[in-house]
């Protein structure tokens, strides 16, 4: 053996580094604009649309029902003859619960299938996962779940109520039927204590104070601690901004402990059919919901929603959810953002841009932001804010009877706005194009 | 001349390296494809990942769980870093997320973050400080086994627990996204172009190779012939704990590469990182493909995660059933992996060397 | 986060149902930790997938309340046997086979508890469960400004009386005897004619069915659903290993944790009481990695 150790392995990484030192052409290569060239649409082609939900895993609880809920609306797209005559294509991948796999899956759908938008994701992590992604190529995300706002991104259209909408009314309500005194109870993120920051400001106006407040981990179902204090405290509500397996694991030991919803209800942002099914009708039973939407609403779209969606081969479930009928507005308001950019390019599909649906998704031509009448939408009508993309709506209040139904208990006057910097006015305004700044600049990408 | 199995020999190993990572150099030159770069730079990460675990494991017998204790504090490190180019010390000095723990000026453990020289000696220096910490307070105190395992794991557990604690620091479980690319030396790292790949590529193979060379050296023999029998090691008067702290510590320098080259990619960093599933995946990989040979752990680690994204979304809900079955029947009647596959039908080939570099090189990598 | 908010003001009696919390907290980890005690103890095997035979007790109550009708107080000697038989068919199937590589059981076990999980919600769906308790059960103890919960009590004294009939089982039975003559020493009681393949697959089952009982236990209190042994597997670990194996030293461990534990997450939060508590216990393994009972012997 005539080559030693070390010339061999000098000679390795020399070789290395020679034949990528020899093509600076290659690695140099902007992909991004022999991609870009590309049309999302194809004339002769379906309109692909990515569903970026986990069907595996813990987080498929929730997203299988997202999924099924957007091929529904799909489906019924496509049965009135899709969008101007050319079929909806869905791209159904599976996240497996795995904030790495969300982050490959949206590349995939976004480079690989090249959909035109890609719905999807019910966490805030994977959300801000796959983001950067998004505004990398440009393109274009439906997030349909509540979140906590303080973000002002370009390529993203949210179609579930942001932390000022939630709990706007519920606060006053509960304060004047219950008490002033509340106890904040929340899962470890930054969501629940967004909102109830937003809890605050509200509280301080309905002449309530906060007597207890705390976070315990995602997934956590230990409460006695918890508990402990709030007996201490003796509050006349307790605030839950609990998600996932611990709110059920919360509202059974907040009737193991011995409380009653009567006399100390637990007014939430997220507890809804699914948890209130999964938790046992006389743990839900008495405590309050505040969301757009209720499976018992009473509408006639609604009713036809809830009865078509069950009746259909995608209504497993067997209940339609505030975040099912979240995700159903953001393919039907994603439709018809797709339309008008149709309109918008003198009907020419292959000019279409994912950020060009977002732009006429805004204030388009005279025509206003794009929204859903009371006709189209089970929740009553709502639109897309022309500046910041988030949707205005009509919070609701709901309290949960001993069948696991809500009874709508009061209904906000008028849409609310949808403000992601309601609480941080000196951050500046979110428009269109970028976070405008009080010191006259624009910051595009705030995440 | 000898009969040996032409898999122990060294020449043919190195000759595979070469081989391996000079046909995945090339690819790009045949690609135009931004997706398959991003993904096969993501692959380049696992197996760097399943590298360390080899070295650690394979050959150190130290069977590490929290692998991810420096994969996730090097991506902190890093997102902090990336973060910190995005943000503009007058006009905006402070990330989004702090604002929503009620930070008014920037903390004091973020200030270094603002250099991006310094982001990245702190996010490689901390992790590997840690661990070498870490592996004084344990090979010190001659643990060993099953011991470590719980050790690193219940380690690993802490880090978790306080990347989603410390809130106003990491941002919790929304965890940190930094909006644009990395640029060093005013070069952007595009991670959709070729530019990612080579640097994921070259710096696992960079860290193959050169662990590779170190395996055959003194040190490499020393730290095998511990794996093999501490106590005798010891008795023949070799220091033990500072063997394994000094490996330990070189595991945890590849895992931390690992995490900075992963945050270049993803641009996503949070506790999932630390998570303990993450972790004991990454001893799968390194299992499957083989624990005792540095190409076997790449390879396994290559070829579970793209048949994950190939073959997943066929199999959708048995993947993990599949996975963990695949895992059992690799640890239950072929511990050595697809590598102890290789080495058994090597032994068939008839191959012959002369004299004496043959038996050294048998009696130098018994293992490999 | 100013200080105020992160600690909070000590007062005389939070903090005993504080400490109260703790025995509660205490019996939980315990009976979760008992079964994994007996398997480490008796074959030095870490089982990954202790937490799985967790989940497993608990299914197999719901599926035999919500199915069949069982009341839910036979549910947990059903759960026991059910899965006891489970464990021993992982022992004759896998186990077995790797007593001599004691990583690999380590790494075989968490295969199993992979597919367990995936299977599980491929068989049940993700959705979480919950199980009907008696409602005797379902009230609170008020005594002064003490306020327990009934399921709480029966768990506490349910974990009692487990660890009272596995030390009479190791202490006052053949069976016993034969075991801890194996964990002493393996060949020596081999030559003395104890089959030590038969009883480490007893003793593997003895561990799985109580890790079912316990399962079935905890469905009362919490929910049910395919992830659920995670949330007990690491604390029951540590408790085992930081108790070296041994029942009495898991007793003692469980109880010194879930005091410590409920301490910390009340005067600061419960995330940092876990932070506090993990890194206290690999401190404490740095200076007694044999346990805390355990007389220094030869490391294992």
């Amino acid at each position: 053996m005539k080559i030693s150790r070390r010339t061999f392995v000098t000679g390795t990484v020399a070789a290395a580094a020679g034949v990528a030192a020899g093509f600076p052409h290659i690695y140099m290569k902007d992909f991004g604009q022999a991609w870009g060239a590309k049309p999302w649409i194809k004339k002769d082609g379906n309109i692909k649309v990515g569903m970026l939900w986990s069907q595996t895993g813990n987080l498929s609880v929730v997203e299988n029902d997202s999924t099924q809920v957007s091929l529904f609306a799909v489906d019924i797209l496509n049965g009135r003859g899709g969008i101007a005559g050319k079929e909806i294509e869905p791209v159904v991948v599976d996240a497996k619960s795995d904030i790495k796999v969300y982050s490959e899956k949206a590349t995939q759908l976004i480079l690989r299938d090249r959909c035109v938008s890609v719905h999807g994701s019910y966490t805030s992590a994977s959300r801000r996962a796959v983001m950067p992604i998004f505004m990398k190529w440009d393109h274009l995300y439906y997030y349909p779940t509540c979140y906590e706002g303080r973000e002002c991104m370009q390529n993203i259209i949210n179609t579930g109520p942001l932390a000022n909408q939630h709990s706007f009314d519920l606060v006053p309500y509960m304060v004047k039927n219950f008490g002033p005194k509340v106890y904040l109870v929340g899962s470890n993120y930054i969501w629940p204590k967004e909102s109830n920051k937003n809890v605050k400001v509200w509280l301080e106006r309905a002449g309530g104070e906060v007597v207890g407040e705390d976070y315990i981990p995602l997934g956590g179902s230990e409460f006695s601690p918890v508990f402990n204090k709030v007996r201490q405290q003796e509050p006349d509500w307790i605030m839950s901004t609990v998600v996932g397996d611990s709110d059920i694991a919360l509202h059974r030991q907040f009737l193991q402990e011995g409380f009653k919803s009567d006399k100390m209800p637990i007014a939430a942002l997220t507890t809804g059919e699914i948890e209130t099914a999964a938790m046992g009708n006389e743990a839900g039973a008495g405590h309050f919901l505040s969301a757009p939407y209720f499976q018992t609403l009473p509408n006639p779209v609604n009713e036809k929603f809830v009865n078509d969606y069950l009746g259909s081969k995608y209504g497993g479930g067997g209940v339609t959810h505030y975040n099912m009928e979240e995700t159903y507005l953001g393919i039907l308001i994603w439709a018809k953002g797709v339309e008008r950019a149709l309109e918008h390019t003198g009907g020419d599909w292959e000019a279409i841009t994912p950020r060009m649906i977002r732009d006429v998704s805004g204030n388009w031509n005279g025509q206003g932001p794009v929204g859903l009448s009371d006709e189209e939408s089970p929740e009553g009508k709502v639109w897309i804010d022309p500046d910041n993309f988030n949707i205005w709506l009509k919070p609701k209040i709901g309290q949960c009877g001993s069948d696991g139904q809500f009874t709508i208990v009061k209904e906000a006057d008028e849409h609310v706005f949808p403000d992601p910097f309601s609480i941080y006015p000196e951050r500046g305004v979110c428009k269109a194009d970028g976070l405008h700044k009080p010191d006259g600049t624009v910051q595009k990408d705030v995440l | 001349m000898r009969r040996v199995n032409l898999y122990h020999d060294k020449r043919a190993q190195w000759a595979v390296y070469v081989v391996f990572f000079g046909i995945l150099a090339i690819i790009p030159l045949s690609m135009d494809d931004p997706f398959t770069m991003n993904q096969y730079s993501r692959y380049g990460v696992f197996a760097m990942l399943a590298l360390s675990v080899s070295l650690v494991w394979g050959f150190g017998g130290i069977l590490s769980l929290g692998q991810g204790i420096a994969f996730g504090m090097a991506a902190y490190g890093m997102g902090a870093t990336m973060q910190m180019q995005y943000q503009d010390p007058v006009n905006d000095p402070i990330p989004s997320f702090m604002l929503t723990n009620e930070l008014e000026v920037l903390p004091t453990i973020w200030e270094p973050f603002w250099h991006t020289h310094l982001g990245l000696i702190l996010a490689i220096g901390i992790p590997v400080l840690f661990f070498v910490i870490f592996g004084i307070l344990m090979f010190q105190a001659r643990i060993a086994g099953a011991f470590v395992a719980i050790m690193t794991l219940a380690m690993l557990g802490a880090w978790y627990n306080m990347a989603y604690d410390m809130q106003p620091y990491t941002a919790g479980f929304n965890g940190i996204s930094p909006p644009s690319a990395f640029v060093a030396f005013g070069v952007e790292v595009d991670p959709y172009s070729n530019l990612i790949y080579w640097v994921s590529l070259g710096v696992l193979c960079v860290l193959t190779l050169a662990t590779k060379a170190l395996l055959q050296t003194k040190f490499g023999t020393i730290v095998q012939a511990i794996r093999d029998d501490p106590e005798r090691a010891r008795f023949l008067g070799y220091n033990v704990a500072y063997y394994q702290i000094v490996l330990f510590a070189l595991a945890g320098l590849i895992a931390a590469l690992a995490g900075l080259v992963w945050v270049m990619i993803t641009q996503f960093v949070s506790p999932t990182s630390l998570d303990i599933f993450f972790s004991i995946t990454m001893v799968i990989w390194a299992a499957v493909g083989g624990r005792m040979s540095l190409f076997g752990a790449i390879f396994g680690a290559m070829f579970i995660n793209a048949a994950q994204s190939y073959v997943g979304d066929e199999f959708q809900a048995t993947w993990f059933i599949i996975l963990g079955a695949v895992f059992i029947i690799v640890v239950r009647f072929a511990p050595k992996g697809l590598a102890g596959l290789f080495e058994y039908v090597f032994g068939f080939i008839p191959y012959r060397v002369r004299g004496t570099s043959g038996a050294r090189g048998d009696a130098h990598s018994a293992s490999e | 986060m100013s200080v105020h908010d992160f600690w909070t003001p000590f007062a005389l009696e939070p903090f005993i149902n504080a400490l109260i919390i703790g025995l509660s907290l205490a019996s939980i980890w315990l009976v979760a930790a008992l079964g994994l005690t007996i398997i480490y103890g008796t074959m030095g095997v870490i089982n990954m997938a202790h937490g799985e035979f967790i989940m497993l007790g608990a299914y197999s109550a719901w599926v035999m309340q919500f199915f069949i009708g069982i009341p839910w107080l036979l549910c947990l000697p059903l759960s026991f046997f059910i899965v006891g038989g489970f464990g021993w068919l992982v022992e004759r199937g896998l186990i077995r086979h790797l007593y001599d590589r004691p990583l690999d059981t380590l790494l075989a076990t968490w295969g199993v508890s992979l597919v367990l999980v995936q299977s599980v919600r491929l068989i049940f769906g993700g959705e979480p469960q919950y199980i009907d308790v008696p409602d005797e059960l379902s009230t609170v103890m008020n005594l002064g400004f003490i306020h327990i919960p009934w399921m709480r009590i029966f768990i506490f004294f349910v974990s009692l009386g487990l660890v009272a009939m596995t030390l009479a089982i190791l202490f006052k039975t053949n069976m016993g005897i034969q075991i801890r003559a194996v964990m002493q020493n393996k060949e020596m009681a081999a030559s003395f004619g104890i089959n030590s393949k038969r009883v480490y697959g007893l003793a593997f089952a003895f561990g799985a069915g109580l890790a079912g009982i316990s399962g079935a236990m905890f469905s009362g209190l919490k929910t049910i659903f395919p992830d659920m042994g995670l949330g007990y597997v690491v604390e029951a670990f540590l408790v085992v290993v930081t108790g070296g194996g041994e029942v009495l030293g898991s007793l003692a461990t469980a109880g010194i944790m879930g005091e410590l534990f409920s301490v910390f997450s009340y005067f600061t939060n419960d995330t940092f009481g876990r932070f506090v508590l993990f890194v206290l216990i690999v401190i404490f393994l740095r200076f007694r990695p044999q346990g805390i009972f355990t007389p220094s012997m030869a490391r294992r």
